[in-house]
């Protein structure tokens, strides 16, 4: 019996999860079709809906195509970011962030060194390979001793090697966090404000598409550095890549 | 119904205006009468002139001043049979013909309570600072004679029991004079307490009312007033006759006379009419409300266009209609937002210009608004409804000249296609990093390392105290060979009860020689147990057993029987042997 409710347990989950699939496809779909037929608006609701259904980076692609099509320079921008976050050997997400930015006259936003890394493969798989490479160093130091094998000569070398991935991983996992904190600025002449209130002085408008770095956060307002200036701005103003 | 209008009045002078003060003057106006105070006429009489005990006059005097130049006393020489109402004061601006004169009226309502002839003597009023006497009148108060009804105004409202602000339909009736000469009423006045009267939304007509069963035409006034306080007030209305001086466009229904000759200016009064004023509840009032009172209902509001760019204006067009009075409907205020830039249409339409001014609105603001229905004492609640809108942003580039790559950004000329497939997906855009269940799969392996080490741990152990193994070995061997027992008790095979009976014994005292159970014999089991116990019971069932084992072909049916009868003895050995293990 206990075999038989796992069996179930599994079978709706993975059900679930098919379902979940297949609604974010319907909506992929409906986007593709209200694309080729001109409407933007619509086209752009239903790749945003099938994005958050399931996060996908031919979707945000699709996504970025239709707000830039439709106007909206930061959402395109912040999409196109989200694909390459998900992929970063999506080609069209890079290429069509190298032309909104020309277009559109806004910078990318300022890596260290240590994000640069981050981006040479998918976040994800960095944790994951962070996990693998510090185990195997762990089980090919240890394992061997327990289970009475006599050491070969590779354990050692490839003890060393998962290491030496697993520190490297170590930054670029640092690379990833501190990359969920950038954004980019989503409305058109968005008030950079002095303080988080709605009659908080201007200090300047932000270009939609401007990248920034969020800091801190209070009610509906965040606390942003751009490339030049730091204050405050709405939260309805500014995208996180990562959110 | 025939309906025109009549334009009265002496024709336009053509006025010369002085150079430098054109600007001063929108319309030119006539010159202001500025003879010499001797010049001005007082005159004064009773209407009607003969009246019965206990009925009312009106005692009547007429200055051709300005009412604010005349200092009017506060009593007059009255006699004391003459019982004197409150005064009624009014002021006519004449315009027949040039200069302009101005008429000013008093009236007194007067009650006559005894017969006989009665005079208000002459007395001196101050006009502007000099002297200007009014004659003296009379009235006769006869009980017998034949007296005409005092001619005044009738004052009728649509509602007597009102809420605060609600407006409300008054009448000024002037019924016709004898002869049905109909007489047209100007510079109509309401007395009473904070009373708003619409001076804009009047009406003149003439029709045929009905006083006192009989049927008469009557020019009728007609406007919208606005009760300003709340409780019991009283009203009343006053005007100057004017013959056939209409002031304005009058509508007439059904044949009329007019008067001829010169107006004969009179100031009439009504009577007092009384309202009952509630004022508003406070109690389930909804947003919006701007003080319309009545029984309003709203038309769907109607965009001019549903997909607009961001800047580009929209008209919202919404309506309004119902039982109440529509001239002092105000209209929605304006929602403020951020979102829309709105401007409301001039009165009288109805409406607002609404321009986006961004591409994220999906739909017009709501606009509250509500009115409060009088019949049933209640708000209604008149929202106008938010609207779904498409609003596209700035148009933004398809396509890069190829100068603007002179830079050499290597940015590609135009956007990609779109993608066909949904491409690589993940559960979230939330790195593993960040997620709580990520760390905890990280500790699966620290598990697996901390159970290879305890694992490593306890076998070493073991490799060291090899007795252990054994008694643990034995132990579970000697389960196995209870559970046989049972089975040969239970199924009266004694030769299989003797073996395993002996296996068992054998098995339980190895780990102590320690020697392979299969080499032990009766003795070796009979050596485990003290003397007492090795010549009593237990020993006795030992050697039972042992025996039966070595002969258990030859023994006859009696003594397999009596075998299985050893099982609980068996039973009792094996235990005391396991508690040693």
């Amino acid at each position: 019996m206990r075999w038989h409710r796992q069996i179930l347990l599994v079978a709706v989950l993975f059900g679930a999860v098919i379902c979940r699939a297949g609604t974010a496809n319907d909506y992929f779909k409906v986007g593709l079709e209200m694309s080729g037929a001109g409407q933007l608006p619509e086209a752009a609701m239903a790749f945003e809906k099938s994005a958050q259904m399931q996060p996908a980076s031919g979707t945000l692609v699709n996504l970025g195509i239709a707000e830039w099509r439709r106007g909206r320079a930061g959402a395109a921008i912040l999409a196109w970011e989200k694909a390459r976050w998900i992929d970063p050997f999506d080609s069209r997400a890079g290429a069509d962030l190298k032309f909104a930015r020309t277009a559109a006259q806004v910078d990318e936003p300022e890596l260290k060194w240590f994000e640069t890394a981050s981006t040479w493969l998918p976040p994800n798989a960095w944790a994951w390979l962070a996990g693998a490479s510090l185990w195997l160093a762990v089980g090919l130091l240890v394992l061997p001793g327990i289970f009475r094998r006599r050491k070969a000569g590779w354990h050692s070398p490839l003890a060393a090697l998962a290491f030496g991935i697993f520190l490297f991983t170590l930054t670029a996992n640092v690379g990833v966090v501190s990359r969920t904190q950038i954004g980019f600025v989503l409305k058109k002449n968005a008030p950079l404000l002095l303080t988080p209130t709605r009659t908080g002085e201007v200090i300047s408008t932000l270009t939609a598409g401007e990248p920034a770095r969020q800091l801190r956060s209070r009610g509906n307002f965040l606390f942003i550095r751009t490339q030049t200036e730091s204050g405050w701005i709405g939260r309805d103003a500014f995208g996180l890549v990562g959110d | 119904m025939l309906a025109f209008a009549l334009a009265v009045g002496r024709a336009q002078l053509s006025t010369r205006i002085p150079p430098g003060a054109a600007a001063q003057f929108m319309v030119p106006q006539p010159a202001v009468d500025n003879s010499p105070p001797e010049n001005i006429l007082a005159t004064a009489e009773f209407d009607p002139p003969v009246v019965r005990p206990g009925e009312k006059t009106f005692y009547r005097v007429t200055i051709t001043a300005t009412e604010n130049s005349i200092k009017w006393p506060d009593k007059i020489p009255a006699p004391p049979e003459l019982r004197l109402g409150a005064v009624a004061r009014g002021q006519l601006t004449q315009p027949d013909g040039m200069p302009f004169h101005p008429v000013s009226g008093f009236v007194y309502e007067i009650t006559a309570l005894a017969l006989g002839h009665f005079v208000v003597s002459n007395f001196v009023v101050q006009v502007g600072g000099s002297s200007v006497e009014v004659p003296p009148a009379s009235v006769d108060v006869d009980g017998h004679g034949v007296t005409l009804p005092a001619r005044k105004l009738s004052l009728e409202v649509s509602e007597t029991n009102l809420f605060f602000g609600q407006p409300f339909r008054v009448r000024v009736i002037l019924p016709a004079a004898p002869g049905n000469q109909i007489e047209a009423l100007r510079d109509v006045q309401f007395n009473g307490d904070a009373l708003l009267a619409d001076r804009l939304a009047t009406r003149r007509s003439v029709e045929t009312v009905n006083r006192g069963g009989q049927l008469m035409p009557a020019f009728i006034f007609e406007t919208a007033a606005t009760p300003l306080v709340t409780g019991r007030l009283n009203i009343s209305a006053q005007g100057f006759t004017a013959g056939s001086e209409f002031g304005g466009p009058v509508v007439i229904s059904g044949p009329v006379m007019f008067p001829s000759g010169p107006p004969k200016y009179v100031l009439l009064v009504s009577d007092w009419v009384g309202l009952n004023v509630r004022p508003l509840p406070s109690e389930g009032q909804r947003p919006g409300f701007t003080g319309a009172i009545g029984k309003f209902l709203a038309d769907r509001p109607q965009l001019s266009t549903n997909r607009i760019h961001v800047g580009e204006p929209v008209h919202l067009k919404f309506a309004f209609h119902g039982q109440g009075d529509l001239t002092r409907f105000v209209p929605p205020e304006l929602p403020r937002t951020s979102d829309w830039q709105v401007i409301a249409d001039n009165p009288p339409d109805n409406g607002f210009t609404l321009i986006p001014l961004t591409d994220e609105i999906q739909a017009t603001p709501a606009i509250p608004f509500s009115c409060f229905d009088p019949s049933a004492a209640k708000y209604v609640d008149l929202t106008i409804p938010s609207l779904p809108v498409t609003v596209v942003g700035e148009d933004l580039p398809l396509q890069l000249a190829a100068s603007d790559d002179e830079a050499g950004s290597a940015a590609p000329l135009k956007l990609s296609g779109l993608a066909l497939m949904p491409g690589k997906t993940v559960a979230s855009l939330k790195p593993l990093q960040l997620r709580g269940w990520f760390v905890g799969v990280q500790l699966v392996p620290v598990m697996v390392f901390f159970a290879l080490w305890q694992w490593d741990r306890r076998r070493r152990f073991l490799e060291a105290h090899p007795e252990i193994v054994r008694r643990r070995q034995a132990r579970r061997a000697l389960r196995y060979e209870r559970r046989q027992l049972k089975i040969a008790v239970e199924a009266g095979d004694s030769a299989a009860f003797v073996s395993h009976a002996a296996d068992a014994m054998r098995i339980a005292v190895a780990p102590q020689y320690p020697a392979n159970p299969v080499a032990l014999v009766g003795g070796d089991v009979l050596a485990q147990f003290d003397d007492a116990a090795r010549h009593g019971p237990a020993g006795v069932t030992v050697r039972k057993i042992f025996a039966a084992a070595d002969e258990q072909f030859s023994i006859g049916a009696k003594g397999r029987a009596d075998l299985l009868a050893l099982h609980f003895e068996v039973d009792a050995v094996l235990l005391e042997l396991e508690e040693k293990l």
